[in-house]
């Protein structure tokens, strides 16, 4: 039967009122929670106006939100086979944006087409996480025993990997490695396959080193002791956390955090963004903030785990582990944890890229809870 | 329906437990994650806060002693006993330093081992090699060197090793803590510890006779922040160099200088030439746009305009040349005065110079310094490149900065004098010393409230106000434009800003003023480059009661997705220093008006089409004194006008008349 027949087939017109009665509204409401602390920080990251940062940023919010939504009523069985398609313009926009990318910063990094920035290494990152949901989903777990079944996935992990790092950028290399290791995890590799993975790491660590860039190596170096080089590399993470300490545990009040408004506080709009939430609303507005960041996480992972088949679980995994490295790297960038590195906070930050990217995911996600009760081409069927 | 349980079904349930615990344990750790992130967020904000460093709580740390009976402190550590001084900026931190070093040197005639000697002495100095040691030690002479520049604590170890036959000869070395910053300003030494550029060299004399430090205008923080946007934006534009500068337009002193690329100040000889090359002086660009503001500011002064009067902005054909403006930018046929300046237009200022004249358009710009070298302490100010002709293509293209190159510098010491109340300055890389204490009144916010007042429009009503004087007695200063006529083009700048090509440039409570300028470069067969530009931005800021002068200078900017294929100046010089003053005016004690920032731009406020008083007969359609239709009325205007037959408009007139008879052959269009 030829595919657009099939298509039509599942997806008869009157089913779409039923599966957006069926959309995790609760879910959705968490979202726009969060996406509101993102407006009242652009806001007063503007200086206590909606330009130029706020307005515009809540018209892409708009624009993911719809496009989650028309994710959300597609079907498992539609996104499996979109997965390789997906995947594989993932892979050639990698290889396009190392061939004529724009640079900045000294990476190369995003694309243009017809006027529209795109980074090829966000899609690839959700085209990675619904391709190896697809594969575990038909192989058994029975069969991953068995490590020739392994060898597909991994390869699928570290062709984007390799040509992110090729870019060069370590940060998110890093997390879609990370990403495509907790859908292994998650689709029941053995202990003992992970612990053997587990012996030449340091090795790998050891060469990989050896190839960063020099502004990379100084990251590192400058986050040891950033107080090396106050006024160079050191200087974000010094102005973090002092706008982090001057803070305290109620805030200096909105509009009236004196480091972000006076702008000592660099990149305030994007990357540091949570600092200056911190310091207009003291811990316990940081504390709110991650607390909701969490509850988007663990809800995504109850999502995931009341799922009734496996490609579901496992893209619930996903998204919901890209979401919290996200969220995880950046704060832990503000609070001087981990070296900088461009990373924004989903949700809040300013950027458009990002923030449909985080909304693509959350469409993915939707769509597992709608069709949680579905059962499809199972490694258990006999297909 | 049956109930079978299948070994598929189990197999699947196996399968989903096994994936559901495996969740709930990731669940787990995600949680305990965040957990840590919420015990470092506490440490962060209440537990163990990191203080603000002082710098920011106070803009100034407190002067250098103005005596210093041994010469011997910079800020708060001794200086060690050394010849030359030290460089300090304005707030005392050392720029350049000479720190003592001895040379080994050896009589190997005297020598009892030299193979012990040479073993002892690299248990010191592990860098040396034996072998060549021994055999200078083994020689027959009375002399040999065997090391150079080693610290004090190495001449002691050396010393302690008791070796008889060898000897120090103290030494000093100059040494830049700062490496890359200020490079360009503080220049270097040579072998000998002689001066050979920048501040080393034009201040020999004193750094050798007089060991106090040397206090520069500079300012560190300033100049790191700076240099750090620049450099930002030099990468973000692929610009293949850029300059920027920060003047108190009051004292004319130098607060910040950057020239890019730079080098490490350490390693001067190695540096690659074109680094070491200072855009900021010796480098001449074609000002482009920015040159209007001379323009305007001699047509005003000279009362030969007035805002309301309106310039023709069609194309203007010469010669083999076309002036004209962008396609894109659909300007009115007559643009008044103030658009002309917002909307940037080339044929009207064209014809803004040619009213003028070309007699006191060369005698403006030389009374504003534009023929000559920069007055400045560094020797490396270069001599501007000046047409020798002065004919009528000359005027019309110099009145919008073509055809004329000077360097950044002297353009911020234009835009200075015709702001700060009409006062030209000789800007300087020295601290003036009574410049230091009116920062001191804005230590805190609250202060700075307190200070308020001069940020009130009350300022505007009276533009000869008490700053003015004070720029008035600063040495070399010149009074070169009226207090009213530099108050009017304070509200043209800022109009620039609120309305024109500078929209890019606010900075929100800070009141920027500013011209754009985006100068076409010459290609290698001569001719301009459409899209090899200058871009600059001349600005001043606050613009009710001028401070800073803050210039940037993109060479080459690359377009980019943001800038929509734009490379003129308001698309990336703009907007360079909006970022360089919201960072750098809290530094320097300026805090952002945000009680009432509207009621201040309104005091300032000049429209772009102001109403034509009683009495005056404007320029413009039906008044132009060279329009040949008017030939045969005498013309009823005065002084400047009276001989309209003679005057340049007629000329041009009579030119392009007759250039439209025989068809026009257009080689070449000038684009501002």
């Amino acid at each position: 039967m030829n595919f657009q027949k099939r298509l039509l087939r599942a997806e008869p017109n009157f089913r779409i009122l039923a599966k957006l009665w069926q959309v995790n509204w609760l879910y959705v409401l968490l979202i726009c929670a969060l996406a509101m602390v993102g407006y009242g920080a652009l806001y007063s990251a503007a200086g206590g106006s909606s330009r130029p940062f706020a307005g515009p940023q809540t018209i892409r919010f708009a624009v993911g939100l719809v496009m989650m939504v028309c994710v959300a009523l597609m079907s498992p069985r539609l996104l499996t086979r979109l997965a390789w398609p997906l995947y594989g313009l993932s892979l050639v926009l990698l290889v396009a944006v190392l061939r004529m990318g724009h640079v900045g910063k000294g990476a190369e990094r995003w694309l243009i087409v017809g006027g529209v920035q795109i980074q090829p290494s966000e899609l690839a990152k959700i085209a990675l996480v619904l391709v190896l949901a697809t594969w575990f989903h038909r192989v058994s777990y029975r069969r991953m025993v068995n490590p020739l079944y392994l060898l597909p996935p991994a390869a699928m992990v570290l062709l984007p990997v390799g040509l992110v790092l090729k870019e060069p950028n370590l940060g998110t290399a890093v997390i879609i490695g990370v990403v495509g290791a907790t859908i292994f995890f998650g689709a029941g590799m053995r202990l003992w396959q992970i612990a053997l993975l587990l012996v030449p790491l340091p090795f790998l660590g050891k060469i990989a080193y050896s190839h960063l860039h020099d502004y990379q190596k100084a990251r590192i170096t400058t986050f040891l002791n950033p107080e090396s080089d106050p006024l160079g590399a050191g200087y974000n993470i010094i102005q973090s956390k002092i706008a982090l300490g001057s803070g305290g545990m109620w805030g200096q009040g909105y509009l009236h955090g004196t480091q972000g408004q006076l702008n000592f506080l660099p990149e305030k709009q994007t990357d540091f963004i949570f600092t200056m939430i911190a310091e207009e609303w003291g811990y316990v507005g940081g504390i709110a903030v991650i607390g909701l960041l969490m509850l988007m996480v663990i809800g995504g992972m109850l999502i995931a785990m009341r799922s009734r088949n496996q490609f579901g679980r496992l893209l619930g995994l996903g998204i919901a582990t890209n979401f919290f490295l996200y969220c995880a790297v950046n704060l832990s960038m503000v609070m001087g944890t981990i070296p900088v590195g461009g990373v924004p906070l989903p949700l809040i930050s300013y950027g458009g890229s990002a923030m449909l990217t985080v909304m693509f995911g959350f469409g993915l996600l939707m769509s597992a809870w709608v069709h949680r009760n579905d059962h499809f081409g199972e490694a258990g069927d006999r297909a | 329906m049956d109930v079978r349980v299948t070994g598929d079904d189990l197999r699947t349930r196996t399968a989903r437990e096994r994936t559901q615990f495996r969740l709930l344990v990731m669940s787990g750790g995600f949680c305990a994650l965040f957990g840590a992130v919420a015990l470092k967020l506490a440490a962060a904000t209440v537990i163990m806060p990191m203080a603000p460093e002082q710098r920011q709580i106070a803009p100034q740390v407190p002067p250098i002693p103005r005596s210093d009976p041994k010469g011997m402190l910079a800020g708060d550590f001794a200086l060690p006993q050394v010849h030359r001084a030290s460089v300090t900026d304005r707030n005392g931190q050392v720029l350049a330093i000479s720190l003592p070093v001895a040379q080994v040197y050896a009589n190997p005639q005297e020598m009892i081992d030299a193979q012990d000697t040479a073993r002892k002495l690299r248990s010191v100095l592990p860098s040396l090699n034996e072998a060549e040691l021994i055999r200078r030690l083994s020689t027959q002479k009375q002399f040999v060197y065997l090391a150079r520049d080693i610290s004090p604590m190495q001449e002691v170890a050396i010393n302690n090793l008791g070796i008889p036959g060898i000897y120090f000869e103290p030494g000093e070395r100059r040494h830049y803590p700062l490496g890359r910053v200020a490079a360009h300003i503080l220049g270097a030494v040579d072998i000998d510890d002689h001066g050979v550029a920048g501040i080393e060299r034009s201040m020999e004399k004193r750094l050798d006779s007089d060991r106090t430090p040397l206090r520069l205008s500079l300012d560190v923080r300033i100049q790191a922040v700076v240099r750090d946007e620049l450099a930002a934006a030099k990468d973000l534009f692929q610009a293949i160099g850029a300059c920027a500068i920060v003047m108190d337009v009051n004292t004319g002193e130098i607060i910040a200088m950057v020239s890019l690329p730079d080098y490490d100040a350490n390693d001067f000889g190695r540096a690659d030439p074109d680094t070491r090359f200072n855009r900021a002086v010796t480098g001449m660009y074609e000002p482009g746009s920015t040159f209007k503001l001379q323009t305007a500011a001699m047509a005003l002064q000279l009362g030969v305009a007035h805002p309301w009067d309106r310039f023709s902005s069609i194309p203007i054909h010469i010669g083999r040349f076309t002036i004209a403006d962008m396609k894109s930018d659909h300007f009115a046929p007559w643009l008044t005065l103030n658009e002309v300046m917002a909307y940037s237009s080339n044929p009207a200022a064209a014809h803004m110079a040619l009213d003028v004249g070309a007699q006191r358009q060369q005698a403006w710009l030389r009374d504003m310094g534009f023929f000559a070298p920069v007055p400045i302490e560094l020797p490396e100010a270069g001599r501007p490149i000046v047409p020798h002709v002065w004919g009528i293509s000359t005027v019309m293209t110099v009145g919008f900065g073509h055809g004329v190159a000077e360097p950044p510098l002297a353009i911020v010491r234009g835009t200075a004098a015709t702001v700060n109340g009409g006062i030209l300055l000789h800007p300087t890389l020295m601290a003036r010393d009574g410049a230091q204490p009116d920062d001191t009144a804005q230590l805190t916010p609250a202060a700075a409230e307190g200070a308020a007042p001069t940020l009130t429009p009350a300022v505007l009503t009276t533009p000869a106000a008490a700053e003015t004087a004070d720029a008035a007695a600063m040495p070399g200063a010149k009074r070169v434009i009226s207090p009213e006529t530099s108050a009017l083009l304070r509200r043209i700048l800022r109009l620039d800003v609120t309305k024109g090509t500078g929209k890019t440039a606010e900075s929100p409570g800070y009141f920027v003023g500013g011209k754009t300028g985006t100068a076409e470069k010459i290609g290698p067969h001569g001719g301009y480059l459409k899209h090899v530009n200058i871009a600059a931005f001349t600005s001043i800021f606050p613009m009710n009661a001028p401070r800073y002068a803050v210039y940037v200078m993109l060479d080459s900017p690359k377009a980019t997705p943001q800038t929509h294929g734009w490379t003129t100046a308001a698309w990336n010089a703009a907007p360079t220093v909006s970022k360089i003053v919201t960072r750098v005016a809290p530094m320097l004690g300026l805090f952002p008006n945000t009680t009432n920032p509207q009621a201040v731009d309104d005091a300032m406020a000049i429209p772009l089409e102001p109403a034509v008083p009683r009495g005056y007969r404007p320029l413009g359609p039906g008044n132009d004194p060279g329009d040949p239709r008017n030939q045969p009325k005498a013309p009823a205007r005065e002084a400047a006008h009276t001989a309209a037959a003679q005057s340049p408009r007629a000329r041009l007139h009579a030119a392009r008349a007759e250039q439209t008879a025989q068809q026009r052959p257009v080689h070449q269009e000038i684009r501002g």
